[in-house]
């Protein structure tokens, strides 16, 4: 149970619950108002009834021709929200309307290989690998993770627009590309 | 030589400008100036250049040269804007623009300029009418929409009166459905449309456009506009209908947005004779909805605990034992899941029999746990048993065995989170947590600061298991300035790598009173400098917010653009800002001489802040509260001296330091306003003069004052009222005329520029040396008050009585203020150092009171001083060290070693050694700079 309204400007004051967690980065305040400037109906929140936010997804849409789609920018939930599918929520909203505003073919969004919790949920939400970014998240040098710290899946879910499921494919995991090749 | 030509030589100064090589773009703009005089691109070019290396005089000189030739070309205008901007002369980029625009009112690109100057500097009835006569002009809808939403902007501005706001509605009103193509068009202008009618109350006619086809997917897919009908159809009383929509989402959409679910609780207390009956419906539905989501949605269930405290409230409940029933059905549900007791928070306000009960249900968890679920679900228990201990029971025999418990639990719990990656949180904090607060508790109830070094240790030892626990250190923050120990909680504080924005929200946990702990006379300014780092987010938000504002005007994001505004108002006028700008101001005074440099710039800069309409955006809750709800919360036990800032403190500080700088300082309002570059801020309702007021506003809301400021502090801001009161004729009369001061300026002016100063005339004046016959007599000198003279020994006797407290922060408290009142005399006496100036106005007599009152400030000082260097040898020591070890004997075990709790002791009385030797030393410093 929780609110699920549009992420506002003056949210920023309040989300030092979900961003001073380690994984979340907190960004020029120009990075938020570009995207509310641009996309608002993409960016959302999830609330509790007392107020305090619980996670927030921001987004937009972006692409030529049939690479037109819904992307996932960031989606971050508090620590202690975790495990109550808000993230489900907070996707479906961002799905239902890049596929039916923005007419997108798919949505897609970028997960640290390493991160196999994420990519978990996102296959359950029904997305999968399309490719693999070599070194999306800096070169870390070879660490504990190895390759997989440093590199994202990019991972798609077709919409609505395509039914055939060309913007999928299933040997994604074996697709490498380097960062310079991704937007 | 021909145009291409041109611009390829002038392509290197904009590279120069873009890297910030400001010195050669000035140098190259200088060259080819030499070939092209009249050239206006290269000169707006060099203002820019000028501009960024801070050389306003020359810049402005360029400025004005190439505005009144009114230039059109859009190259100038860009850099135009820019130099403006840096000039903070937004109103001049309005005229600029606007007198371009003129001259090609077909021109659609100046136009939209023109526009967005305005938004820039929020002028919003000018910004309407330009997008009126581009409509006119060039036949877009957008520019339509545009003067709407400027009207509208307009009747949400502060200062229009209530009847304006309507008429500005509804000419919108008829703006909007004057437009060619209806607003359904998209969701932003549908929003705008909906926004109005809502002002306007025509809730038929919203309704209407609500329940039109086009109208009804808008609300179903946007966020927005489905708020917005939600509120309309709150206040046209559609209470059931919204209630049956709801119903219908929930059961055949599955959707589980809490704000249905309130709308379905709001329908069912409706009709006051029904409600049994509906409730009773109600009961089914969320009971089906439990049922069918299980542990994947809380929603059903906890639908069922509001249904039956609305019940209890509406008398429509009949079994007494149910809200503890639904209570313990969620804890069975949901007691695993980390959010349970902020779920269950609204309900677990409990009497008699029912608390017996819930608590009997609670102390029934078992206590031993070998999953993540079981201690969660006992953390949970916990936390709401410890949410109703009663009075009676808040003890320091039951809060030191509660401490014992949490403590157990915490170490039994560590092995369940052993295996997590270090980026993770322990799940185990919590409890120690729990510890922490107990602690608090128990500090609070016995002064004794053992405890607080028992709970430092244990969380700092939490934080070697969850290094990410920004709780823990925000709790420790706290605890450590209560110790004393300000390095420690700046070690813990910069670990949170706050950053942007949540400097503005986070930055008061350091810098609260902060002063009090600077070393700035030796020489250290660290915490100054944090403040100047806070400070950063302002300015970008000044510089960057309105081009996003312009952005959400372009891209026609409506909805968008009065929360820009209000986010742009609320960090430009934050309360926070403000707070940091006082901390800072105080630092500065210790650390810089005080000239009358010092007293102008910062009489300019509080001055603007006196009238601001502050914001807090400060984040309290972020830190925790575990405290029991008949207790005074964590945050304001652990605030220092248990009161925190608010604006009443701010006033007077500001008020204070604006009087005594307006008194130094040889600028008055009329000479300010001939030197001042830049918009003044714009002011609601006229007011009588600041100098006035501040003079009057001496004790405005006294008891929130008191709530807000020490005791110490009062008496402080007392001394400086009595201080200002005493010496305000003296300074008005010695204080030289407009004429003169301007005179001086010119003078100065023309030395660093070449150029006369711009738009002064400068009135002939009697004499050529500066000096100058006054008609009237100097103002008899009369002896300072009591208030005044006693001060220092006050201080003194303040001093003795916290001198044996154990934690230094009272008399670091005393002394920093003794400090900062001396300085204020240093600055309120600058004037009357200059022999010529004492002679000239007869204020012989004044001087020689004031000699009296320095040397018993000095002594006094001295003495605190000494003092404060000699307790601070006691710091540092092994025998401190081994106070603090001794203190945790209870708390070392195998796990938290002694090794471990020494080696804090060994940081903690370090700290305190630092900070207590650099105050008593700085103060020794201070008064032999200001012996005389």
């Amino acid at each position: 149970m929780s609110v699920l309204r549009p992420f506002k400007a003056c949210d920023m004051f309040k989300f030092n619950n979900i961003n001073l967690d380690i994984w979340t980065e907190t960004y020029g305040i120009g990075f938020y108002l570009n995207y509310l400037a641009r996309w608002p109906d993409l960016c959302c929140v999830q609330e509790a009834p007392s107020g305090r936010m619980m996670g927030y997804v921001i987004g937009k849409a972006e692409g030529s021709s049939t690479e037109w789609h819904g992307h996932v920018t960031a989606l971050t939930v508090a620590p202690e929200y975790r495990r109550l599918s808000l993230a489900r929520k907070m996707m479906n909203l961002l799905e239902m309307v890049s596929d039916e505003i923005y007419k997108g073919f798919f949505v897609d969004l970028y997960v640290r290989c390493a991160n196999t919790v994420a990519i978990e949920m996102y296959e359950g939400l029904g997305y999968s690998v399309y490719r693999r970014v070599r070194e999306y998240y800096g070169s870390l040098g070879i660490g504990r993770g190895g390759r997989d710290e440093e590199d994202a899946f990019d991972m798609r879910k077709p919409l609505s627009r395509d039914p055939g499921r060309r913007s999928v494919r299933s040997n994604g995991r074996d697709m490498i590309v380097s960062a310079h090749d991704v937007s | 030589m021909s145009s291409a030509a041109l611009e390829r030589q002038i392509r290197p100064i904009y590279d120069a400008l873009d890297t910030g090589s400001n010195k050669s773009a000035i140098v190259d703009c200088n060259k080819l100036l030499k070939k092209h005089p009249k050239n206006e691109l290269i000169k707006s070019l060099k203002a820019l250049a000028l501009v960024r290396s801070q050389k306003v005089e020359e810049s402005l000189v360029l400025c004005d040269e190439i505005l009144a030739a009114k230039p059109t070309n859009d190259a100038v205008l860009t850099a135009m804007m820019h130099v403006l901007r840096g000039l903070g002369r937004h109103k001049d980029t309005v005229t600029m623009f606007e007198e371009a625009y003129k001259q090609q009112p077909s021109n659609e690109e100046l136009g939209a300029q023109t526009f967005f100057a305005n938004v820039r500097a929020g002028q919003w009835k000018s910004a309407q009418q330009v997008a009126t006569r581009m409509y006119k002009q060039f036949q877009e809808d957008r520019y339509l929409y545009w003067s709407i939403m400027g009207t509208v902007l307009q009747a949400e501005e502060a200062s229009t009166p209530p009847a304006m706001r309507t008429l500005l509605y509804k000419l919108a009103h008829r703006l909007i459905t004057s437009s060619p193509t209806p607003s359904y068009l998209s969701a932003d202008r549908f929003y705008l449309h909906l926004s109005i009618l809502r002002e306007l109350e025509l809730f038929d006619e919203a309704h209407k456009l609500i329940e039109s086809e086009v109208g009804g997917n808008i609300c179903s897919t946007s966020l927005s506009c489905n708020e917005l009908r939600r509120e309309i159809w709150r206040l046209r009383g559609l209470t059931k209908e919204e209630g049956d929509r709801a119903k219908k989402l929930i059961v055949e959409k599955k959707d589980r947005n809490w704000l249905e679910f309130l709308s379905v609780l709001d329908t069912t207390f409706i009709s006051k004779g029904e409600s049994a009956e509906h409730v009773k419906e109600t009961q089914e539905l969320f009971t089906q909805i439990a049922e069918q989501d299980g542990q994947k949605d809380r929603s059903g269930l906890l639908g069922l605990l509001e249904l039956e405290r609305r019940a209890r409230e509406n008398g429509v409940s009949f079994d007494s034992s149910r809200l503890v029933t639904l209570m313990e059905q969620y804890f069975d549900k949901i007691g695993d899941k980390a959010c349970c007791f902020e779920d269950l928070k609204p309900y677990l306000t409990l009497e008699g029999e029912e608390l017996t009960n819930w608590t009997a249900f609670l102390d029934a968890i078992p206590s031993s746990f070998t999953t993540l679920n079981e201690l969660r679900r006992l953390i949970n228990s916990y936390k709401m048993v410890r949410y109703n201990i009663p009075q009676s029971d808040l003890t320091i025999e039951a809060e030191t065995s509660r401490i014992q418990l949490y403590t157990k639990k915490y170490f039994e719990a560590l092995p369940i989170g052993a295996d997590l990656p270090v980026t993770e949180l322990q799940p185990a904090d919590d409890l120690a947590l729990l510890a922490g607060s107990a602690y608090i508790t128990v500090w609070k109830l016995t002064n004794e600061e053992r405890y607080l070094f028992e709970a430092v240790s244990l969380l700092e030892y939490v934080l070697t298991k969850s290094k990410q626990s920004f709780l823990t250190r925000l709790l420790l923050i706290r605890i450590y300035r209560l110790l004393g120990a300000p390095a420690l909680a700046l070690e813990h504080y910069r670990a949170m790598h706050v950053k942007q924005v949540q400097h503005d929200t986070l930055s008061h946990f350091i810098l609260s009173r902060v002063s009090m702990f600077s070393l700035a006379p030796i020489g250290d300014i660290t915490f100054a400098t944090e403040c100047l780092e806070t400070t950063q987010i302002y300015l970008s938000n000044s510089q960057e917010t309105s081009d996003f504002i312009v952005r959400a005007f372009t891209s026609e994001k409506y909805s968008q653009i009065p929360e820009f505004i209000e986010f742009e108002q609320r960090l430009e006028n934050s309360l926070q800002r403000d707070i940091v700008k006082m901390e800072h101001v105080r630092m500065r005074l210790g650390h810089e001489p005080i000239s009358s440099d010092i007293i102008d710039m910062e009489l300019i800069e509080l001055k603007f802040l006196y009238d601001r309409t502050h914001h807090d955006n400060r984040d309290f809750n972020i830190l925790v509260n575990y405290q029991p709800r008949i207790s005074e919360g964590l945050n304001e036990q652990t605030l220092l001296f248990g009161k925190g800032e608010g604006l009443s403190w701010l006033r007077a500080f500001l008020r204070l330091y604006i009087r005594a700088f307006q008194q130094g300082s040889d600028l008055d309002d009329m000479v300010e306003e001939k030197l001042l570059i830049g918009d003044r801020p714009k002011h609601v309702v006229e007011q009588p003069p600041l100098k006035e007021r501040l003079r009057k506003n001496a004790s405005d809301n006294a008891a929130e004052s008191a709530q807000q400021l020490t005791s110490d502090e009062l008496a402080f801001v007392s001394f400086a009222d009595e201080l200002a009161n005493w010496l305000e004729p003296y300074h008005d009369y010695a204080r030289p005329p407009p004429a003169v001061v301007l005179a001086e300026a010119a003078k100065q002016t023309v030395l660093k520029t070449g150029h006369p100063l711009k738009g002064v005339e400068i009135p002939p004046q009697n004499g050529t040396n500066g000096s100058h016959k006054k008609d009237d007599e100097p103002p008899v000198v009369i002896e300072p008050t009591e208030a005044i003279v006693k001060f220092f020994d006050n201080a003194k006797a303040r001093y003795n009585e916290v001198k044996d407290n154990a934690s230094p922060i009272d008399v670091l408290h005393v002394a920093a203020l003794a400090q900062e009142a001396f300085l204020l005399f240093n600055v309120e006496t600058l004037r009357f150092k200059t022999a010529s100036v004492v002679k000239a106005n007869k204020l012989g007599g004044l001087v020689s009171s004031f000699k009296a009152i320095r040397i018993n400030a000095i002594s006094v000082l001295k003495e605190i001083s000494a003092d404060l260097v000699r307790r601070s040898e006691s710091e540092g020591t092994s025998e401190s060290r081994k106070t603090f070890v001794d203190a945790c004997t209870k708390l070392i075990t195998s796990e938290l070693d002694h090794d471990f709790v020494l080696n804090i002791a060994k940081r903690v009385s370090d700290s305190r050694k630092k900070v207590l030797e650099g105050i008593g030393k700085g103060m020794g410093k201070i008064c032999s700079s200001y012996s005389h």
